[in-house]
Protein backbone atom coordinates (compact mmCIF):
# COMPACT_ATOMS: atom_id res chain seq x y z
CA UNK A 1 0.00 0.00 0.00
CA UNK A 2 1.29 3.48 -0.73
CA UNK A 3 0.24 7.01 -0.02
CA UNK A 4 -2.23 8.30 2.47
CA UNK A 5 -4.48 6.09 4.57
CA UNK A 6 -7.11 6.75 7.18
CA UNK A 7 -7.36 4.35 10.07
CA UNK A 8 -10.12 3.91 12.60
CA UNK A 9 -9.30 2.36 15.96
CA UNK A 10 -12.14 1.34 18.25
CA UNK A 11 -11.77 0.41 21.89
CA UNK A 12 -14.95 -1.33 23.05
CA UNK A 13 -14.83 -0.56 26.74
CA UNK A 14 -17.20 -1.63 29.47
CA UNK A 15 -18.47 1.91 30.11
CA UNK A 16 -17.69 3.73 26.90
CA UNK A 17 -16.63 3.04 23.35
CA UNK A 18 -13.62 5.08 22.31
CA UNK A 19 -13.00 5.84 18.66
CA UNK A 20 -9.78 7.24 17.24
CA UNK A 21 -9.49 8.40 13.66
CA UNK A 22 -5.90 8.69 12.54
CA UNK A 23 -4.16 9.46 9.33
CA UNK A 24 -0.91 8.27 7.83
CA UNK A 25 0.08 10.87 5.23
CA UNK A 26 2.56 8.62 3.52
CA UNK A 27 3.83 5.16 4.25
CA UNK A 28 6.27 5.13 7.13
CA UNK A 29 5.33 8.62 8.28
CA UNK A 30 4.15 9.37 11.80
CA UNK A 31 0.44 8.93 12.43
CA UNK A 32 -1.68 11.98 13.11
CA UNK A 33 -4.81 12.10 15.21
CA UNK A 34 -7.73 13.57 13.27
CA UNK A 35 -10.57 12.92 15.62
CA UNK A 36 -11.33 11.30 18.95
CA UNK A 37 -14.81 10.30 19.98
CA UNK A 38 -16.28 8.65 23.06
CA UNK A 39 -19.74 7.12 23.26
CA UNK A 40 -21.66 5.41 26.01
CA UNK A 41 -21.26 1.65 25.47
CA UNK A 42 -24.94 0.79 25.71
CA UNK A 43 -25.86 3.60 23.36
CA UNK A 44 -23.18 2.53 20.89
CA UNK A 45 -24.49 -1.01 20.68
CA UNK A 46 -28.14 0.01 20.67
CA UNK A 47 -28.02 2.85 18.16
CA UNK A 48 -25.12 2.13 15.89
CA UNK A 49 -24.57 -1.62 16.08
CA UNK A 50 -26.33 -4.47 14.36
CA UNK A 51 -25.56 -8.14 14.65
CA UNK A 52 -24.46 -9.62 11.35
CA UNK A 53 -23.91 -13.35 11.75
CA UNK A 54 -21.54 -13.57 14.68
CA UNK A 55 -20.07 -10.16 13.98
CA UNK A 56 -21.08 -6.63 14.82
CA UNK A 57 -21.79 -4.31 11.94
CA UNK A 58 -21.40 -0.65 12.86
CA UNK A 59 -23.25 2.12 11.08
CA UNK A 60 -20.33 4.50 10.52
CA UNK A 61 -22.36 6.96 8.50
CA UNK A 62 -24.81 7.40 11.36
CA UNK A 63 -21.82 7.91 13.65
CA UNK A 64 -20.69 10.69 11.36
CA UNK A 65 -17.43 8.99 10.51
CA UNK A 66 -15.88 9.05 7.04
CA UNK A 67 -14.90 6.02 4.99
CA UNK A 68 -11.71 4.53 6.36
CA UNK A 69 -9.02 2.35 4.84
CA UNK A 70 -8.48 0.21 7.91
CA UNK A 71 -10.63 -0.67 10.89
CA UNK A 72 -9.05 -2.21 13.97
CA UNK A 73 -10.89 -2.90 17.20
CA UNK A 74 -10.07 -4.10 20.67
CA UNK A 75 -11.57 -4.14 24.11
CA UNK A 76 -13.83 -5.96 26.43
CA UNK A 77 -16.46 -6.54 23.75
CA UNK A 78 -13.90 -8.17 21.54
CA UNK A 79 -14.48 -11.73 22.65
CA UNK A 80 -18.21 -11.48 22.46
CA UNK A 81 -18.45 -9.58 19.21
CA UNK A 82 -16.01 -8.92 16.46
CA UNK A 83 -16.50 -5.86 14.29
CA UNK A 84 -17.53 -6.68 10.73
CA UNK A 85 -15.05 -5.51 8.14
CA UNK A 86 -12.38 -5.01 10.74
CA UNK A 87 -9.60 -6.75 12.50
CA UNK A 88 -9.59 -7.41 16.24
CA UNK A 89 -6.44 -7.32 18.32
CA UNK A 90 -5.76 -8.31 21.95
CA UNK A 91 -6.61 -5.51 24.34
CA UNK A 92 -3.38 -5.39 26.29
CA UNK A 93 -1.38 -5.23 23.07
CA UNK A 94 -3.41 -2.26 21.89
CA UNK A 95 -2.74 -0.46 25.15
CA UNK A 96 0.99 -1.12 24.96
CA UNK A 97 1.21 0.26 21.43
CA UNK A 98 -0.92 3.25 22.33
CA UNK A 99 1.33 4.06 25.26
CA UNK A 100 4.54 3.70 23.27
CA UNK A 101 3.11 5.94 20.54
CA UNK A 102 1.88 8.57 22.96
CA UNK A 103 4.90 8.75 25.24
CA UNK A 104 7.80 7.67 23.06
CA UNK A 105 8.95 5.47 25.96
CA UNK A 106 10.12 1.88 25.56
CA UNK A 107 10.51 0.81 29.19
CA UNK A 108 7.69 1.47 31.63
CA UNK A 109 4.90 0.05 33.73
CA UNK A 110 1.54 0.80 32.21
CA UNK A 111 -1.27 1.36 34.71
CA UNK A 112 -4.61 1.54 32.95
CA UNK A 113 -7.61 2.24 35.14
CA UNK A 114 -10.80 2.11 33.10
CA UNK A 115 -14.51 1.93 33.74
CA UNK A 116 -14.42 -1.54 35.29
CA UNK A 117 -10.99 -2.89 34.49
CA UNK A 118 -7.63 -2.25 36.04
CA UNK A 119 -4.61 -3.39 34.07
CA UNK A 120 -0.96 -3.30 34.91
CA UNK A 121 1.48 -4.15 32.13
CA UNK A 122 5.25 -4.27 32.28
CA UNK A 123 6.83 -3.08 29.04
CA UNK A 124 10.50 -3.68 28.37
CA UNK A 125 12.21 -2.57 25.17
CA UNK A 126 8.79 -1.93 23.67
CA UNK A 127 7.45 -5.40 24.46
CA UNK A 128 4.95 -6.62 27.00
CA UNK A 129 6.72 -8.97 29.40
CA UNK A 130 4.21 -9.35 32.23
CA UNK A 131 0.75 -8.20 33.16
CA UNK A 132 -1.95 -8.33 35.78
CA UNK A 133 -5.65 -7.50 35.53
CA UNK A 134 -8.34 -7.17 38.15
CA UNK A 135 -11.01 -9.76 38.60
CA UNK A 136 -14.14 -10.28 40.66
CA UNK A 137 -14.05 -6.73 41.94
CA UNK A 138 -14.20 -3.37 40.23
CA UNK A 139 -13.70 -1.29 43.35
CA UNK A 140 -10.59 0.37 41.96
CA UNK A 141 -12.18 1.50 38.74
CA UNK A 142 -13.66 4.55 37.13
CA UNK A 143 -17.16 3.39 37.93
CA UNK A 144 -16.33 3.60 41.62
CA UNK A 145 -15.14 7.18 41.19
CA UNK A 146 -18.27 8.09 39.24
CA UNK A 147 -20.54 6.72 41.94
CA UNK A 148 -18.65 8.40 44.73
CA UNK A 149 -18.58 11.74 42.88
CA UNK A 150 -22.36 11.53 42.50
CA UNK A 151 -22.81 10.97 46.22
CA UNK A 152 -20.54 13.93 47.00
CA UNK A 153 -22.30 15.99 44.33
CA UNK A 154 -18.98 16.76 42.64
CA UNK A 155 -17.92 16.58 39.03
CA UNK A 156 -15.14 14.06 38.30
CA UNK A 157 -12.71 16.94 37.78
CA UNK A 158 -13.64 18.48 41.13
CA UNK A 159 -13.24 15.13 42.86
CA UNK A 160 -9.73 14.95 41.44
CA UNK A 161 -8.62 18.09 43.28
CA UNK A 162 -8.36 16.58 46.75
CA UNK A 163 -5.54 14.60 48.30
CA UNK A 164 -5.12 16.05 51.81
CA UNK A 165 -6.30 14.49 55.08
CA UNK A 166 -8.27 11.63 53.54
CA UNK A 167 -11.03 10.01 55.59
CA UNK A 168 -10.56 6.30 56.19
CA UNK A 169 -12.72 4.22 53.85
CA UNK A 170 -12.26 0.50 54.40
CA UNK A 171 -14.99 -1.25 52.52
CA UNK A 172 -13.61 -3.68 49.94
CA UNK A 173 -16.79 -3.43 47.92
CA UNK A 174 -17.63 -0.49 45.63
CA UNK A 175 -21.30 -0.70 46.51
CA UNK A 176 -20.85 -0.97 50.28
CA UNK A 177 -18.30 1.81 49.86
CA UNK A 178 -21.17 4.12 49.01
CA UNK A 179 -22.96 3.59 52.29
CA UNK A 180 -19.66 3.88 54.13
CA UNK A 181 -19.08 7.26 52.48
CA UNK A 182 -22.60 8.38 53.38
CA UNK A 183 -21.82 7.38 56.97
CA UNK A 184 -18.77 9.66 56.90
CA UNK A 185 -20.87 12.52 55.53
CA UNK A 186 -23.25 12.05 58.44
CA UNK A 187 -20.32 12.09 60.86
CA UNK A 188 -19.60 15.58 59.57
CA UNK A 189 -16.29 15.21 57.72
CA UNK A 190 -15.63 18.13 55.37
CA UNK A 191 -15.98 17.59 51.64
CA UNK A 192 -12.24 17.86 50.80
CA UNK A 193 -11.42 15.08 53.26
CA UNK A 194 -14.21 12.87 51.93
CA UNK A 195 -13.06 13.39 48.34
CA UNK A 196 -9.45 12.73 49.33
CA UNK A 197 -10.60 9.52 51.01
CA UNK A 198 -12.19 8.30 47.79
CA UNK A 199 -9.04 9.04 45.77
CA UNK A 200 -6.83 7.37 48.37
CA UNK A 201 -8.94 4.22 48.31
CA UNK A 202 -8.27 3.72 44.60
CA UNK A 203 -4.54 4.11 45.00
CA UNK A 204 -4.43 1.83 48.01
CA UNK A 205 -5.92 -0.96 45.91
CA UNK A 206 -3.50 -0.44 43.05
CA UNK A 207 -0.26 -0.24 45.02
CA UNK A 208 -0.14 -3.93 46.10
CA UNK A 209 -0.66 -4.95 42.47
CA UNK A 210 2.24 -2.74 41.42
CA UNK A 211 4.59 -4.31 43.93
CA UNK A 212 5.86 -7.06 41.64
CA UNK A 213 6.34 -4.73 38.69
CA UNK A 214 9.73 -3.08 38.69
CA UNK A 215 10.63 0.04 36.77
CA UNK A 216 11.20 3.72 37.20
CA UNK A 217 8.31 5.07 35.20
CA UNK A 218 4.58 4.52 35.33
CA UNK A 219 2.54 5.44 32.29
CA UNK A 220 -0.92 6.13 33.64
CA UNK A 221 -3.87 5.73 31.24
CA UNK A 222 -7.61 5.11 31.21
CA UNK A 223 -10.34 7.50 32.25
CA UNK A 224 -9.13 7.52 35.86
CA UNK A 225 -5.87 9.13 34.72
CA UNK A 226 -7.85 12.36 34.34
CA UNK A 227 -8.10 12.44 38.12
CA UNK A 228 -5.18 14.61 39.23
CA UNK A 229 -5.39 13.50 42.84
CA UNK A 230 -5.15 9.80 42.00
CA UNK A 231 -2.10 10.50 39.84
CA UNK A 232 -0.44 12.48 42.63
CA UNK A 233 -1.19 9.84 45.26
CA UNK A 234 0.00 7.10 42.93
CA UNK A 235 3.27 8.96 42.43
CA UNK A 236 3.76 9.45 46.16
CA UNK A 237 2.74 5.91 47.05
CA UNK A 238 4.85 4.14 44.44
CA UNK A 239 7.83 6.48 44.56
CA UNK A 240 8.02 6.36 40.78
CA UNK A 241 7.67 8.98 38.09
CA UNK A 242 4.22 9.19 36.55
CA UNK A 243 3.72 10.00 32.89
CA UNK A 244 0.21 10.73 31.69
CA UNK A 245 -0.04 10.70 27.90
CA UNK A 246 -1.99 13.48 26.17
CA UNK A 247 -5.02 11.25 25.57
CA UNK A 248 -5.10 8.70 28.41
CA UNK A 249 -8.66 7.59 27.75
CA UNK A 250 -8.09 6.98 24.04
CA UNK A 251 -4.89 5.03 24.53
CA UNK A 252 -6.39 1.68 23.44
CA UNK A 253 -8.11 3.16 20.40
CA UNK A 254 -4.90 4.94 19.37
CA UNK A 255 -3.01 1.66 19.87
CA UNK A 256 -5.36 -0.01 17.38
CA UNK A 257 -4.43 2.57 14.75
CA UNK A 258 -0.74 2.12 15.51
CA UNK A 259 -1.14 -1.62 15.01
CA UNK A 260 -2.60 -1.05 11.55
CA UNK A 261 0.55 0.70 10.38
CA UNK A 262 2.97 -1.92 11.65
CA UNK B 1 -18.98 -53.59 48.89
CA UNK B 2 -20.04 -49.95 48.99
CA UNK B 3 -19.15 -46.63 47.48
CA UNK B 4 -16.85 -44.40 49.50
CA UNK B 5 -16.60 -40.74 48.60
CA UNK B 6 -13.30 -38.80 48.50
CA UNK B 7 -12.74 -35.05 48.84
CA UNK B 8 -9.39 -35.33 47.07
CA UNK B 9 -6.76 -37.97 46.35
CA UNK B 10 -6.12 -40.32 49.27
CA UNK B 11 -4.43 -43.74 49.35
CA UNK B 12 -7.18 -45.43 47.30
CA UNK B 13 -5.28 -48.72 47.55
CA UNK B 14 -6.74 -49.02 51.05
CA UNK B 15 -10.30 -48.54 49.83
CA UNK B 16 -9.88 -51.07 47.05
CA UNK B 17 -8.20 -53.51 49.46
CA UNK B 18 -11.21 -53.24 51.76
CA UNK B 19 -13.41 -54.24 48.84
CA UNK B 20 -15.07 -50.84 48.43
CA UNK B 21 -15.34 -48.52 45.45
CA UNK B 22 -13.78 -45.06 45.75
CA UNK B 23 -15.68 -42.16 44.21
CA UNK B 24 -13.81 -38.88 43.78
CA UNK B 25 -16.63 -36.40 44.40
CA UNK B 26 -14.76 -33.73 42.41
CA UNK B 27 -15.01 -35.82 39.27
CA UNK B 28 -18.73 -36.51 39.48
CA UNK B 29 -19.44 -32.90 40.42
CA UNK B 30 -17.60 -31.37 37.49
CA UNK B 31 -18.58 -33.93 34.85
CA UNK B 32 -22.24 -33.75 35.83
CA UNK B 33 -24.49 -31.73 33.54
CA UNK B 34 -25.81 -29.64 36.42
CA UNK B 35 -22.60 -28.58 38.11
CA UNK B 36 -23.74 -24.98 38.56
CA UNK B 37 -26.99 -26.20 40.09
CA UNK B 38 -25.01 -28.19 42.70
CA UNK B 39 -23.23 -25.01 43.63
CA UNK B 40 -26.44 -23.05 43.97
CA UNK B 41 -27.91 -25.79 46.16
CA UNK B 42 -25.00 -25.41 48.56
CA UNK B 43 -25.55 -21.65 48.70
CA UNK B 44 -29.23 -22.21 49.41
CA UNK B 45 -28.23 -24.56 52.22
CA UNK B 46 -26.21 -21.73 53.73
CA UNK B 47 -22.73 -21.88 52.20
CA UNK B 48 -21.40 -18.32 51.81
CA UNK B 49 -21.01 -16.89 48.34
CA UNK B 50 -17.33 -16.18 48.92
CA UNK B 51 -16.32 -19.80 49.43
CA UNK B 52 -14.57 -22.05 46.92
CA UNK B 53 -16.83 -23.46 44.22
CA UNK B 54 -15.35 -26.93 44.59
CA UNK B 55 -16.27 -27.14 48.27
CA UNK B 56 -19.85 -26.11 47.51
CA UNK B 57 -20.05 -28.48 44.56
CA UNK B 58 -18.73 -31.38 46.63
CA UNK B 59 -21.23 -30.70 49.39
CA UNK B 60 -24.32 -31.02 47.19
CA UNK B 61 -22.86 -33.75 45.00
CA UNK B 62 -22.51 -36.07 48.00
CA UNK B 63 -26.07 -35.33 49.11
CA UNK B 64 -27.33 -36.02 45.57
CA UNK B 65 -25.77 -39.49 45.68
CA UNK B 66 -27.45 -41.26 48.59
CA UNK B 67 -25.54 -44.48 47.91
CA UNK B 68 -22.45 -42.71 49.26
CA UNK B 69 -22.73 -43.20 53.03
CA UNK B 70 -19.06 -42.78 53.93
CA UNK B 71 -16.55 -40.15 52.86
CA UNK B 72 -12.80 -40.07 53.36
CA UNK B 73 -12.05 -36.39 53.89
CA UNK B 74 -8.58 -34.88 53.81
CA UNK B 75 -8.15 -32.77 56.92
CA UNK B 76 -4.52 -31.84 56.36
CA UNK B 77 -2.91 -31.32 52.99
CA UNK B 78 -5.97 -29.63 51.58
CA UNK B 79 -7.85 -26.52 52.63
CA UNK B 80 -9.46 -26.03 56.01
CA UNK B 81 -12.83 -25.42 54.35
CA UNK B 82 -12.89 -29.21 54.20
CA UNK B 83 -13.35 -29.28 57.99
CA UNK B 84 -16.62 -27.37 57.80
CA UNK B 85 -17.60 -29.39 54.75
CA UNK B 86 -17.14 -32.60 56.76
CA UNK B 87 -19.22 -31.21 59.57
CA UNK B 88 -22.10 -30.16 57.32
CA UNK B 89 -22.10 -33.68 55.83
CA UNK B 90 -22.03 -35.23 59.27
CA UNK B 91 -25.16 -33.26 60.17
CA UNK B 92 -26.80 -34.89 57.15
CA UNK B 93 -25.90 -38.33 58.47
CA UNK B 94 -22.87 -39.15 56.32
CA UNK B 95 -20.04 -40.97 58.08
CA UNK B 96 -16.74 -39.12 57.82
CA UNK B 97 -13.35 -40.80 57.84
CA UNK B 98 -10.65 -38.17 58.30
CA UNK B 99 -7.27 -38.55 56.65
CA UNK B 100 -4.30 -36.23 57.25
CA UNK B 101 -1.21 -35.86 55.08
CA UNK B 102 1.49 -34.74 57.57
CA UNK B 103 2.71 -31.29 56.51
CA UNK B 104 6.36 -32.21 57.12
CA UNK B 105 6.03 -35.45 55.11
CA UNK B 106 7.10 -37.47 58.12
CA UNK B 107 7.02 -41.12 56.98
CA UNK B 108 6.03 -42.47 60.40
CA UNK B 109 3.11 -40.07 60.70
CA UNK B 110 1.96 -40.90 57.19
CA UNK B 111 2.24 -44.63 57.90
CA UNK B 112 0.18 -44.13 61.03
CA UNK B 113 -2.52 -42.30 59.07
CA UNK B 114 -2.65 -45.13 56.57
CA UNK B 115 -2.70 -47.62 59.45
CA UNK B 116 -5.77 -45.93 60.86
CA UNK B 117 -7.50 -45.92 57.49
CA UNK B 118 -6.67 -49.63 57.11
CA UNK B 119 -8.17 -50.48 60.46
CA UNK B 120 -11.29 -48.30 60.00
CA UNK B 121 -12.01 -49.96 56.66
CA UNK B 122 -11.01 -53.38 57.93
CA UNK B 123 -8.21 -54.49 55.64
CA UNK B 124 -4.48 -55.34 55.93
CA UNK B 125 -1.15 -53.94 54.75
CA UNK B 126 -0.65 -57.06 52.69
CA UNK B 127 -3.87 -56.51 50.77
CA UNK B 128 -3.05 -52.83 50.37
CA UNK B 129 0.31 -53.70 48.82
CA UNK B 130 -1.41 -56.12 46.45
CA UNK B 131 -3.69 -53.29 45.39
CA UNK B 132 -0.71 -51.03 44.82
CA UNK B 133 0.66 -53.52 42.28
CA UNK B 134 -2.74 -53.68 40.60
CA UNK B 135 -3.15 -49.89 40.41
CA UNK B 136 0.44 -49.24 39.37
CA UNK B 137 -0.25 -51.16 36.17
CA UNK B 138 -3.11 -48.80 35.39
CA UNK B 139 -1.01 -45.78 36.41
CA UNK B 140 1.69 -46.79 33.95
CA UNK B 141 -0.89 -46.43 31.16
CA UNK B 142 -1.66 -42.90 32.35
CA UNK B 143 2.09 -42.29 32.31
CA UNK B 144 2.22 -43.40 28.69
CA UNK B 145 -0.62 -41.00 27.79
CA UNK B 146 1.33 -38.24 29.47
CA UNK B 147 4.47 -39.12 27.51
CA UNK B 148 2.50 -39.18 24.26
CA UNK B 149 1.32 -35.67 25.17
CA UNK B 150 4.64 -33.94 25.61
CA UNK B 151 7.14 -36.14 23.82
CA UNK B 152 5.21 -37.23 20.77
CA UNK B 153 2.63 -34.44 20.76
CA UNK B 154 -0.19 -36.82 19.90
CA UNK B 155 -2.51 -36.09 22.82
CA UNK B 156 -4.48 -32.91 23.48
CA UNK B 157 -4.30 -30.97 26.73
CA UNK B 158 -7.85 -31.93 27.63
CA UNK B 159 -7.34 -35.63 26.98
CA UNK B 160 -4.23 -35.53 29.12
CA UNK B 161 -6.18 -33.75 31.87
CA UNK B 162 -9.09 -36.17 31.72
CA UNK B 163 -7.12 -39.43 31.90
CA UNK B 164 -4.68 -38.24 34.54
CA UNK B 165 -7.28 -36.62 36.76
CA UNK B 166 -9.34 -39.82 36.67
CA UNK B 167 -6.50 -41.65 38.42
CA UNK B 168 -7.70 -40.26 41.76
CA UNK B 169 -10.34 -43.03 41.86
CA UNK B 170 -9.75 -44.93 38.57
CA UNK B 171 -13.43 -44.29 37.85
CA UNK B 172 -14.20 -46.96 40.45
CA UNK B 173 -13.10 -49.68 38.04
CA UNK B 174 -9.32 -49.91 37.52
CA UNK B 175 -9.41 -52.67 34.90
CA UNK B 176 -12.22 -51.04 32.93
CA UNK B 177 -10.46 -47.69 33.06
CA UNK B 178 -7.16 -49.33 32.12
CA UNK B 179 -8.81 -50.93 29.12
CA UNK B 180 -10.23 -47.58 28.07
CA UNK B 181 -6.77 -46.05 28.27
CA UNK B 182 -5.22 -48.89 26.25
CA UNK B 183 -7.72 -48.27 23.47
CA UNK B 184 -7.05 -44.54 23.60
CA UNK B 185 -3.29 -45.09 23.43
CA UNK B 186 -3.70 -47.20 20.30
CA UNK B 187 -5.71 -44.45 18.62
CA UNK B 188 -3.36 -41.69 19.77
CA UNK B 189 -0.27 -43.50 18.50
CA UNK B 190 -1.73 -43.52 15.00
CA UNK B 191 -2.33 -39.77 15.01
CA UNK B 192 -0.29 -37.15 13.27
CA UNK B 193 1.50 -34.96 15.84
CA UNK B 194 -0.90 -32.22 16.96
CA UNK B 195 1.88 -29.68 17.02
CA UNK B 196 1.93 -29.78 13.23
CA UNK B 197 -1.81 -29.41 12.76
CA UNK B 198 -2.70 -26.77 15.32
CA UNK B 199 -4.81 -23.84 14.07
CA UNK B 200 -1.91 -21.64 15.08
CA UNK B 201 0.36 -23.45 12.66
CA UNK B 202 -2.26 -23.18 9.97
CA UNK B 203 -2.64 -19.43 10.50
CA UNK B 204 1.02 -19.11 9.71
CA UNK B 205 2.09 -18.45 13.25
CA UNK B 206 5.54 -19.57 14.17
CA UNK B 207 4.89 -22.81 16.04
CA UNK B 208 2.66 -24.31 18.65
CA UNK B 209 3.07 -22.70 22.06
CA UNK B 210 3.81 -25.30 24.76
CA UNK B 211 2.16 -24.56 28.05
CA UNK B 212 2.21 -25.96 31.54
CA UNK B 213 -0.95 -25.90 33.62
CA UNK B 214 -0.29 -25.81 37.35
CA UNK B 215 -2.63 -25.69 40.32
CA UNK B 216 -5.85 -27.53 41.03
CA UNK B 217 -7.78 -28.84 38.01
CA UNK B 218 -9.79 -26.08 36.32
CA UNK B 219 -13.46 -25.52 37.09
CA UNK B 220 -13.78 -24.67 33.39
CA UNK B 221 -12.16 -27.51 31.39
CA UNK B 222 -13.15 -25.59 28.21
CA UNK B 223 -9.84 -23.84 28.80
CA UNK B 224 -7.91 -26.57 27.00
CA UNK B 225 -9.81 -26.36 23.74
CA UNK B 226 -9.75 -22.57 23.86
CA UNK B 227 -5.97 -22.64 24.07
CA UNK B 228 -5.70 -25.12 21.22
CA UNK B 229 -7.92 -22.92 19.05
CA UNK B 230 -5.39 -20.17 19.66
CA UNK B 231 -2.27 -22.08 18.72
CA UNK B 232 -1.18 -23.28 22.15
CA UNK B 233 -1.39 -26.66 23.88
CA UNK B 234 -1.04 -27.75 27.47
CA UNK B 235 1.67 -30.42 27.56
CA UNK B 236 1.97 -30.53 31.33
CA UNK B 237 -0.89 -30.80 33.80
CA UNK B 238 0.84 -30.57 37.13
CA UNK B 239 -1.67 -31.75 39.73
CA UNK B 240 -3.44 -34.15 37.40
CA UNK B 241 -0.08 -35.82 36.77
CA UNK B 242 0.45 -36.01 40.51
CA UNK B 243 -2.91 -37.78 40.82
CA UNK B 244 -1.53 -40.43 38.45
CA UNK B 245 1.54 -40.85 40.74
CA UNK B 246 4.33 -41.44 38.24
CA UNK B 247 6.75 -42.44 40.99
CA UNK B 248 9.02 -45.38 40.69
CA UNK B 249 8.84 -46.84 44.17
CA UNK B 250 7.68 -50.19 45.53
CA UNK B 251 6.91 -48.61 48.92
CA UNK B 252 3.38 -47.25 49.22
CA UNK B 253 4.20 -44.88 52.06
CA UNK B 254 7.02 -43.44 50.01
CA UNK B 255 4.64 -43.12 47.07
CA UNK B 256 2.33 -40.88 49.08
CA UNK B 257 5.33 -38.91 50.31
CA UNK B 258 6.50 -38.25 46.77
CA UNK B 259 3.02 -37.07 45.86
CA UNK B 260 3.49 -33.29 46.00
CA UNK B 261 -0.03 -31.86 46.20
CA UNK B 262 -0.67 -31.98 49.98
CA UNK B 263 2.71 -30.72 51.12
CA UNK B 264 4.77 -27.52 51.00
CA UNK B 265 4.56 -25.47 47.84
CA UNK B 266 8.35 -25.78 47.46
CA UNK B 267 8.07 -29.48 46.74
CA UNK B 268 5.58 -28.69 44.01
CA UNK B 269 7.83 -26.00 42.59
CA UNK B 270 10.74 -28.46 42.32
CA UNK B 271 8.53 -30.87 40.45
CA UNK B 272 7.18 -28.12 38.17
CA UNK B 273 10.66 -26.78 37.37
CA UNK B 274 11.91 -30.26 36.50
CA UNK B 275 8.98 -31.03 34.22
CA UNK B 276 8.96 -27.57 32.63
CA UNK B 277 12.56 -28.08 31.60
CA UNK B 278 11.99 -31.61 30.34
CA UNK B 279 8.86 -30.66 28.39
CA UNK B 280 10.33 -27.42 27.05
CA UNK B 281 7.53 -25.16 28.14
CA UNK B 282 7.13 -21.67 26.73
CA UNK B 283 4.93 -20.50 29.57
CA UNK B 284 2.90 -21.55 32.58
CA UNK B 285 -0.70 -20.97 33.55
CA UNK B 286 -1.19 -20.95 37.30
CA UNK B 287 -4.83 -21.66 37.97
CA UNK B 288 -6.26 -20.74 41.32
CA UNK B 289 -9.79 -21.10 42.52
CA UNK B 290 -11.48 -17.92 43.76
CA UNK B 291 -11.22 -17.59 47.55
CA UNK B 292 -8.60 -20.38 47.75
CA UNK B 293 -5.64 -20.18 50.10
CA UNK B 294 -3.46 -21.26 47.20
CA UNK B 295 -3.90 -17.77 45.75
CA UNK B 296 -1.48 -16.65 48.45
CA UNK B 297 1.12 -19.10 47.15
CA UNK B 298 0.97 -17.49 43.72
CA UNK B 299 3.57 -14.93 44.79
CA UNK B 300 6.04 -17.70 45.71
CA UNK B 301 5.44 -19.52 42.46
CA UNK B 302 6.07 -16.32 40.50
CA UNK B 303 9.22 -15.67 42.43
CA UNK B 304 10.68 -19.16 42.08
CA UNK B 305 9.78 -20.13 38.54
CA UNK B 306 11.58 -18.38 35.75
CA UNK B 307 8.89 -18.66 33.09
CA UNK B 308 6.19 -16.32 31.82
CA UNK B 309 3.32 -17.03 34.21
CA UNK B 310 -0.34 -16.21 33.82
CA UNK B 311 -2.40 -16.45 36.97
CA UNK B 312 -5.89 -17.46 36.03
CA UNK B 313 -8.76 -17.38 38.46
CA UNK B 314 -11.91 -19.46 38.18
CA UNK B 315 -15.00 -19.40 40.32
CA UNK B 316 -18.02 -21.17 38.86
CA UNK B 317 -18.48 -24.03 36.38
CA UNK B 318 -20.02 -21.69 33.83
CA UNK B 319 -17.35 -21.77 31.16
CA UNK B 320 -14.57 -19.37 30.29
CA UNK B 321 -15.68 -15.76 30.66
CA UNK B 322 -14.71 -12.88 28.38
CA UNK B 323 -12.27 -11.50 30.94
CA UNK B 324 -10.30 -14.72 31.25
CA UNK B 325 -10.34 -15.15 27.47
CA UNK B 326 -8.85 -11.68 27.18
CA UNK B 327 -6.14 -12.63 29.66
CA UNK B 328 -5.34 -15.88 27.86
CA UNK B 329 -5.12 -14.18 24.48
CA UNK B 330 -2.85 -11.49 25.81
CA UNK B 331 -0.66 -14.08 27.48
CA UNK B 332 -0.30 -16.09 24.28
CA UNK B 333 0.47 -13.02 22.22
CA UNK B 334 3.04 -11.99 24.81
CA UNK B 335 4.79 -15.36 24.53
CA UNK B 336 4.62 -15.26 20.77
CA UNK B 337 6.31 -11.87 20.45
Amino acid sequence: MSGQQTICGIDLGSRSVKIALMEEKAEGEELEIIRLESLDTIRFYREYGRKQGDKLAVDFTALGLPEVDRLVSTGYGRNTLELAGGEAIPELKAHVWGAIFQTGLQDFTLVDLGGQDSKIIQVQKGRMIDFLTNDKCAASSGRYLENMATILDLSLDELGEYTEAPVELNSTCAVFGESELIGKIVEGFPLPELAAGVNTTIVRRILPLLRSFRGEVIVFTGGVAHNQAVAKLLEEGSGRRIVIPPEPQYNGAIGCCVYATR
Amino acid sequence: MSKIGLTTTVPVEVIYAAGHTPVDLNNIFITGSEAMKRLEEAELAGYPRNVCGWIKGLYSTALQNPDIRQIVAVTQGDCSNTHALMETWEVEGIEIIPFAFPYDRDPDMLRLQMDKLISVLGTTWQDVNEQKKRLDQVRSLAGEIDRLTWEENRVSGFENHLYLVSCSDFNGNPEGFGHEMEEFIQVARMREPLSASSPGAVKGKKREIRLGYIGVPPIFPELYDYLEDHGARVVFNEVQRQFAMPFNTPDIVEQYRLYTYPYKVFLRIEDIAREAERRQLDGIIHYTQSFCYRQIEDQIIRKKLDYPILTLEGENPTGLDARNKMRLESFLSMIED
